[in-house]
């Protein structure tokens, strides 16, 4: 307490807060440590190599966590860190291409999973926890708060099937397939032409463009193709369009320092005003109770990231988990 | 039921005092964490039917409304000048007119009146100058432009550093924020959003200080002083980019329209006949010469025209060369 009133007769003396005392600062922080030792117990740390890669939910006792998709299929060579252990060897047990999310497996025994909220419909202004910097042995945290109404965020741009239509051309004849995208996944080839879109047929970019409209980043299409004599039907996954074509930035991008390269496309997110970078999403968003109210799927901008909601995170988790193959 | 009344006033008087969580370094207990909590959460109510997001061309920016009949507070970043035309967008979606009044080119402050009568809903302005340094506040804002399914952006942070004409705060801004509120934990409005630094954890605000200061001349619709948040219109630079000759039964028929120019944008081509220019009959192109030369290059005018024999009404700004 003493030192406390010290602090505050200092401040009144000054213009300028110091750094301790702001939103990130350690005395603000620190009145956050029983949501922090959730975090050291609960959320996962990834690591490629020395370098701390993202976060994860861990759901179960036996060492399944949840991170996110897109990012942790780019690492070269992945570790998962909860508390102090470090464990490598692990295993890809499921992907969710809607959600972006990826169902890990390693070996633990003694994980102590998240207790889910009862409901992500919170009030705005309440009070929000997430996986900040991390050491090797200490998990840090960083505070915010709920701060916009739950609802969908669309494909930026829309989605695509990740190919490249050649320009002057009757058909729609494929001129080159995005790496990496559910064209190239379904063997689509340059030259193959597209014929038909979920049974509609297509031979015009108009065509194709109203037959994908309205559908959900993740989601799969009965994709006709003809490639020389031979017609053949695949299935291919949608992507954001945003996630494959780099469109040219806007004001707010280059004000924003580094954002998540798949950051729309979800069919429902929580926002909260945690100032992460795009490397620190994948963890739980914790309520004061400790409690997961959400999973941070993508940092939008500076000014917004977005969780993927308890309810629809605890589904997703209880259907990842059913479909996993049965480990001894 | 006078007599509930009354409590329920003295109980929201009683919420309108500084909060003490505010004069502690940091908050360290449960109950000073859920005191900052339960603040904002009541003083959104209100904030957030007040914040609007204004639309000027292609840009937009926030404000938020301090009188019931429509006076809005801004960035004169955001306004660029005085008498213009913008669109003021409610939290519902509801578009209105408004038209900003006077601005302070120093420091970035500005005022916007709804020109449709009506009753607003408003937020109360800290007069007294109560906020200190360390203070929890909160910002609201439309970042990124008007989303109806998402509506403003709240943000919670402290203030950090206070200058005479400027706030800084940890409550992280982007673009479309301009002009939006800051509030301290009893609701009240502290400070209009203006800009940021390069570093995320810079966020700056105009002072309330500042707009009492120059209130009146404001009001007036007076452009103040001289900076880089808003440049002095010069008066004859107004261009509309059209050529025309005088029609034997009244108006200007368009000869050529220049593209691109401001007249193109908003419409006009070849074969039009301009009838008035803000409520003006024109009968000369000299005339219009003249009302033009009265007129600066960011000044809306409303233009009266007739295309194949129906007539039209354009509201555009000038532009200039």
């Amino acid at each position: 307490m003493l030192a406390g009133w010290a602090m505050v007769t200092a401040l009144s003396g000054q213009q300028s807060l110091e750094s301790e005392y702001r939103m990130t600062g350690c005395a603000v922080v620190a009145a956050f440590e029983s949501q922090r030792a959730v975090l050291q117990s609960s959320s996962a740390v990834i690591f490629d190599g020395r370098e701390p890669a993202g976060y994860g939910v861990v759901i179960s006792a036996q060492g399944h966590l949840l991170a996110k998709a897109s990012e942790y299929l780019k690492l070269k060579a992945p570790t998962i860190t909860v508390d102090r252990t470090n464990l490598s060897d692990v295993t890809v047990v499921a992907v969710d291409p809607v959600w972006d999310v990826v169902l890990l497996k390693v070996a633990a025994v003694d994980w102590l999973p998240v207790v889910y909220a009862a409901t992500s419909a919170v009030p705005q202004g309440t009070w929000v926890v997430a996986n900040g910097a991390t050491t090797r042995t200490t998990r840090r945290l960083l505070v915010g708060i709920i701060s916009a109404n739950p609802r969908e965020i669309p494909a930026e741009g829309g989605t695509a099937l990740g190919v490249l239509l050649k320009a002057k051309s009757t058909a729609l004849e494929i001129d080159d397939v995005c790496e990496p995208s559910g064209a190239k996944q379904a063997g689509l080839q340059k030259g193959d032409v597209i014929v038909a879109i979920a049974g509609q047929a297509v031979s015009k970019l108009a065509e194709l463009t109203e037959a994908l409209k309205g559908r959900k980043a993740g989601s799969v299409v009965a994709l006709r193709y003809r490639r020389g004599q031979h017609e053949q039907t695949v299935d291919v996954r949608l992507v954001a369009r945003g996630e494959i074509f780099t469109d040219p930035m806007n004001g707010n991008d280059q004000m924003s320092g580094d954002f998540s390269n798949r950051r729309s496309g979800f069919p429902r997110v929580i926002q909260h005003d945690i100032l992460g970078t795009s490397k620190l999403v994948g963890g739980p968003l914790l309520d004061l109770e400790g409690r997961c109210l959400g999973m941070n799927i993508a940092r939008a901008n500076r000014a917004e990231s977005f969780a993927i909601p308890v309810e629809e995170l605890q589904s997703l988790a209880a259907r990842m988990l059913d479909g996993a193959p049965k480990l001894p | 039921m006078m007599v509930l009344l009354t409590l329920v006033l003295g109980s929201a008087r009683a919420a309108n005092e500084r909060l003490e969580v505010n004069d502690a370094a940091a908050p360290v207990t449960r109950q000073d964490l859920e005191s900052i909590q339960g603040a904002v959460t009541r003083g959104l109510v209100r904030a957030r039917a007040a914040t609007v997001c204004l639309e000027v061309g292609e840009g937009s920016g926030s404000g938020v409304i301090v009188s019931a009949d429509g006076l809005i507070l801004t960035a004169a970043h955001v306004t660029g000048g005085v008498g213009k035309l913008l669109a003021v967008v409610l939290e519902d979606g509801t578009r209105l007119c408004g038209k900003s009044l006077g601005l302070v080119a120093a420091t970035d402050a500005a005022m916007i009146r709804i020109v449709e009568p009506g009753t607003y809903p408003f937020v109360e302005i800290d007069r007294s100058r109560t906020t200190r340094l360390g203070d929890w506040v909160f910002a609201l804002g439309h970042a990124g432009g008007f989303d109806k399914d998402r509506g403003s952006v709240v943000r919670l942070g402290r203030l950090v550093r206070i200058a005479n004409s400027t706030f800084q705060s940890d409550c992280i801004l982007i673009g479309g924020d301009s002009g939006g509120p800051l509030f301290d934990l009893t609701g009240r409005l502290v400070a209009i959003h203006s800009r940021v630094g390069e570093q995320l954890q810079v966020n700056m605000h105009v002072p309330m200080s500042e707009f009492m200061t120059n209130w009146d001349g404001m009001m007036r619709a007076e452009f103040i002083g001289v900076g880089a948040f808003a440049t002095k219109e010069v008066v004859g630079n107004g261009f509309l980019g059209l050529s025309s000759v005088a029609r034997p039964t009244g108006g200007l028929r368009v000869t050529k329209v220049g593209h691109p120019s401001p007249a193109f944008a908003a419409g006009v081509r070849v074969g039009d006949v301009l009838l008035q220019l803000n409520g003006v009959p024109l009968v000369t192109r000299e005339q219009l010469q003249r009302l033009l030369s009265e007129r600066s290059a960011s000044d809306t005018i409303t233009l009266e025209l007739e295309r194949d024999g129906k007539p039209h009404i354009l509201t555009f700004n000038l532009g200039d060369r």
